[in-house]
């Protein structure tokens, strides 16, 4: 198991290497200049070009690369073209907003999808199932901002209850934390409760069908007892694929609500990035979200052989 | 529903919540009242106020680095560092005499010497600066107080380049900072201005936070815009980047935020409806909307095909698209100067006044040659004000037949790709929409849109005898008369050739909580002067 995760590992190095290569001609193919978006408006033509010489932008395209792949091996990200800050030092700055988002709202999802996906599936057919699954299909059709909009009116603006933008480290308390991101969570979370629960309930449809269920019915053991101890473990393959499929979609749908309730994450540092074309910094985001996408895979593969024992690497 | 739609409803709803009379008190008004939460125009991504010219950063700047004149709300130079300067009768060398007791934020007294390195970086930069630094014979420290400019020839200007506040400001660094490379970023930031910036506090893009500088010693005459007693009344302020409009809106509604630079006009009806809320015109000298015409390629290289557009433009369809039914907001501008200053003319503008004539403009850009062929317009769709105009402009060339080729992108790519000369399908373009601040048009200091030196001149390269000539009567004015007068003349010539297409004058809002007192009317948010109380 442990070479079959080190290989994993190991296996992401040229994956990475490939994603940033792509994602850096992308980059420099599309038009758009950083040095054009720091002189301003006022800056002469002459002006604008020293600034691209002195950031290094009129190198050759390899030239870049190679000196931002020499970089890498070197555990250096590089120096954003705007702040002159470490490109490791602005993604640290930001990653404990977007990993506190995503945590809040997985276990949100996680808590409310599962369950509403069980009842459903138990309940098939009945009003309580129809009822879910409409709710199911309202949640994955609003976008994110639009529940953002909502709850910002109704929790913070009418009763006041939570602010309407904004960050708190952990470290100056929970309550204060996890204030700021109640809103943002359940916006977010709505998607993918949506999803997680109308994917949990097929797979306990079909699972409920089983030869075992009935016999564990036949046995006389309780509801509770044969959906989540004997159903649901048999079911989770399928839920856990999609909640690891899930956390990669937070990513996107970090952007948004970052975006939206003004939190200091990921999300906004790569559409600030993109929009001013600094370069170093999307490479160094895309280079991080490439490996959280591997090692969510990887996880993903390694939960399977805890649920399902015939699973083998 | 659109987003736009949803946005003013919901934001509309809580202001009315607001006003219908809620009285839970916001969960921030326990806040210290010694500090001040400010969201900015835009983004603080950088902080070299040389290296970079953008607004936000300049507006900054303002709080941290002291300049050595300030702009006053009259438009005039005022002394700032400076205690005292004389000029030779020849009018060629310039000796400039700091205040006593200025220090740096690092406790370091500022010298003459920082001061020759701060220009020295400055000029190389800015356009004035520029100019002076062209016919400069020396620029050197006499003593720790003093230091001299000396010219080859005179520069009547001289003290409006010291105090302009239009970007890049005459910001005063420590000698060892200002010797970066002009072109190079500084990385820190040692002024000597009434706050300084707290830099292990600073996440670019998310939050900027300025305290009060102990040993700033403010002059003693009343403040007014850059120049006099710069007093801060907070402690701490905090510049909080709110990208999304309606949640900046909701922030400011809920106590969240204190001040707000400039809401959309969209929000503006609601911020005004609740009670805790004032809302007024954030600088009188407004902004200009613009248009420019590549000068370069058929069939704008033809004045008959730029004067057909200007003839058949109509700046009310472009002002309403940016700023709604707020007849306040806007006015129409038959000039390329700010209205309301002392140099405005209108001399020259008669082809924007009147009815328009859809007819006589296709006559006239039939006469140009122009036959069908597509024309590149680029528009910005992530900035309001420019995908507001070009959507009228879309209109506008469709009415007179033109072939249009919109290229509807983001600014960053507008930005690089209006600095290309090549013909619009080779990569080139037609046209492109901005706007100009009304502070940088109250004459040609810094107006670099009005410049028509060809390739020297701002993106489009026109190429204007007649406006440079009058560029250089200004700037040789000795007196207001001589100035209105080159200006009268240049405006006409601007518009005989059509340098570019003004779209309108335009203003802007501003909105704070009620607690906060000291606001006032500029080209940019100053902060001295502005109190808050719990």
């Amino acid at each position: 198991m442990l070479s079959y995760i080190l290989r994993r590992i190991l296996a992401t190095l040229p994956v990475m290497a490939i994603v940033a290569l792509f994602v850096f001609s992308l980059l420099h193919l599309a038009p758009g200049d950083p040095a054009v978006v720091i002189a301003g408006d006022q800056a002469s033509p002459a002006d604008v070009e020293r600034i691209r010489q002195s950031l290094g932008l009129d190198r050759p395209f390899l030239v870049q690369f190679g000196s931002w792949l020499w970089g890498i091996l070197h555990f250096d990200l590089g120096t954003s073209i705007f702040t002159s800050l470490p490109v490791t030092a602005l993604i640290a700055q930001r990653i404990e907003p977007t990993l506190s988002l995503m945590v809040i709202t997985l276990l949100l999802t996680i808590v409310v999808a599962v369950p509403l996906g069980v009842v459903a599936a138990w309940k098939a057919g009945s009003w309580i199932d129809r009822t879910i699954m409409a709710f199911a299909v309202f949640g994955f059709s609003l976008p994110v901002f639009v529940v953002g909009y909502v709850l910002a009116y109704v929790f913070a603006l009418e009763l006041e209850w939570l602010p309407v933008q904004g960050y708190t480290p952990l470290a100056q308390g929970v309550w204060p934390w996890l204030k700021n991101l109640i809103l943002p969570s359940i916006a977010l979370g709505c998607v993918y409760i949506a999803l997680i629960a109308r994917i949990t309930r097929a797979a306990m449809l079909e699972v409920l069908q089983q030869d075992y269920v009935r016999t564990a019915r036949a046995k006389g053991l309780g509801q509770g007892s044969i959906l989540f101890v004997h159903a649901l473990k048999n079911a989770a393959v399928p839920v856990v694929t999609v909640i690891g499929i899930g956390i990669a979609l937070l990513i996107g749908g970090a952007v948004v609500t970052e975006s939206v309730f003004a939190i200091p994450g990921l999300g906004r540092l790569t559409i600030d990035a993109i929009l001013r074309r600094d370069y170093p910094v999307i490479q160094g985001i895309v280079l991080l979200f490439s490996f959280v996408y591997v090692l969510v895979n990887l996880m993903i593969d390694l939960v399977y052989t805890l649920i399902d024992p015939r699973i083998r690497y | 529903m659109d987003r736009r739609t949803l946005l003013k409803g919901l934001a509309g709803a809580g202001s009315l919540a607001a006003t219908g009379g809620l009285s839970m008190p916001a969960l921030s008004q326990g806040a210290a009242a010694r500090t001040l939460r400010f969201v900015p125009q835009a983004n603080l991504a950088n902080f070299d106020p040389i290296w970079g010219t953008q607004y936000v950063v300049r507006n900054a700047a303002a709080l941290v680095w002291d300049t050595l004149y300030g702009i006053d709300d009259a438009l005039q130079p005022q002394r700032q560092m400076v205690e005292s300067e004389e000029v030779s009768d020849d009018g060629l060398v310039w000796t400039f005499r700091l205040r006593p007791g200025l220090k740096f934020h690092d406790g370091e007294p500022v010298l003459s010497k920082d001061v020759v390195a701060s220009i020295a970086r400055w000029s190389a930069r800015d356009p004035m600066g520029q100019m002076i630094k062209a016919i400069q014979n020396e620029l050197v420290a006499v003593d720790d107080r003093t230091f001299r400019w000396a010219l080859k020839q005179p520069y009547p200007k001289m003290l409006l380049a010291l105090a302009k506040n239009n970007a890049p400001c005459s910001f005063i660094m420590p000698e060892r900072i200002a010797q970066t490379d002009p072109f190079k970023q500084i990385t820190e930031y040692v002024g000597s201005g009434p706050m300084k910036f707290a830099k292990s506090e600073w996440v670019p893009g998310a939050k900027a936070v300025f305290e009060k500088f102990a040993d700033y010693v403010p002059r003693q005459e009343k403040a007014s815009w850059l120049a006099g007693g710069k007093q801060m009344l907070v402690d701490r302020i905090e510049w909080v980047v709110i990208p999304d409009p309606a949640t900046a809106a909701a922030a400011l509604q809920n106590g969240e935020v204190d001040w707000w630079e400039n809401p959309i006009p969209d929000l503006v009806p609601v911020l005004k409806k609740n009670r805790n809320i004032s809302v007024d015109i954030a600088d009188p000298l407004g902004n200009i909307g613009v248009f420019r015409m590549n000068h370069l390629h058929p069939p704008f290289n033809d004045v008959r095909a730029r004067r057909a557009v200007l003839a058949a433009l109509n700046q009310e369809d472009y002002m309403r698209a940016l700023v709604g039914d707020d007849e306040s907001l806007w006015k129409p501008l038959p000039s390329f100067f700010t209205p309301g200053t002392p140099l405005y003319t209108e001399q020259g503008g008669d082809i924007l006044k009147g009815k328009r004539d859809i007819a006589a403009a296709k006559k006239l850009l039939a006469e140009s040659g122009y036959a069908g062929q597509p024309i590149t317009c680029l528009v910005a769709q992530d900035q309001p004000i420019t995908k507001a105009q070009g959507d009228v402009t879309a209109e506008l060339l469709k009415s007179l037949g033109m072939n249009l080729d919109f290229v509807a992108t983001d600014w960053g790519t507008v930005g690089s790709r209006r600095a290309v000369k090549t013909p619009p399908g080779q990569g080139g373009w037609h046209m492109f929409h901005t706007w100009h601040s009304g502070a940088d048009c109250l004459n040609p200091a810094a107006y670099t849109g009005i410049r028509a030196n060809g390739d020297k001149a701002w993106w489009g390269w026109p190429t204007i005898p007649a406006v440079e000539k009058e560029v250089v009567a200004w700037f040789d004015a000795k007196t207001l008369d001589e100035e209105k007068a080159a200006i009268g003349r240049l405006n006409a010539a601007a518009f005989e050739d059509v340098i570019y297409a003004p779209t309108g004058f335009f203003l802007s809002y501003t909105a704070w909580r009620k607690n906060v007192s000291g606001i006032v009317k500029g080209p940019l948010p100053f902060f001295w002067g502005v109190s808050k109380t719990a």
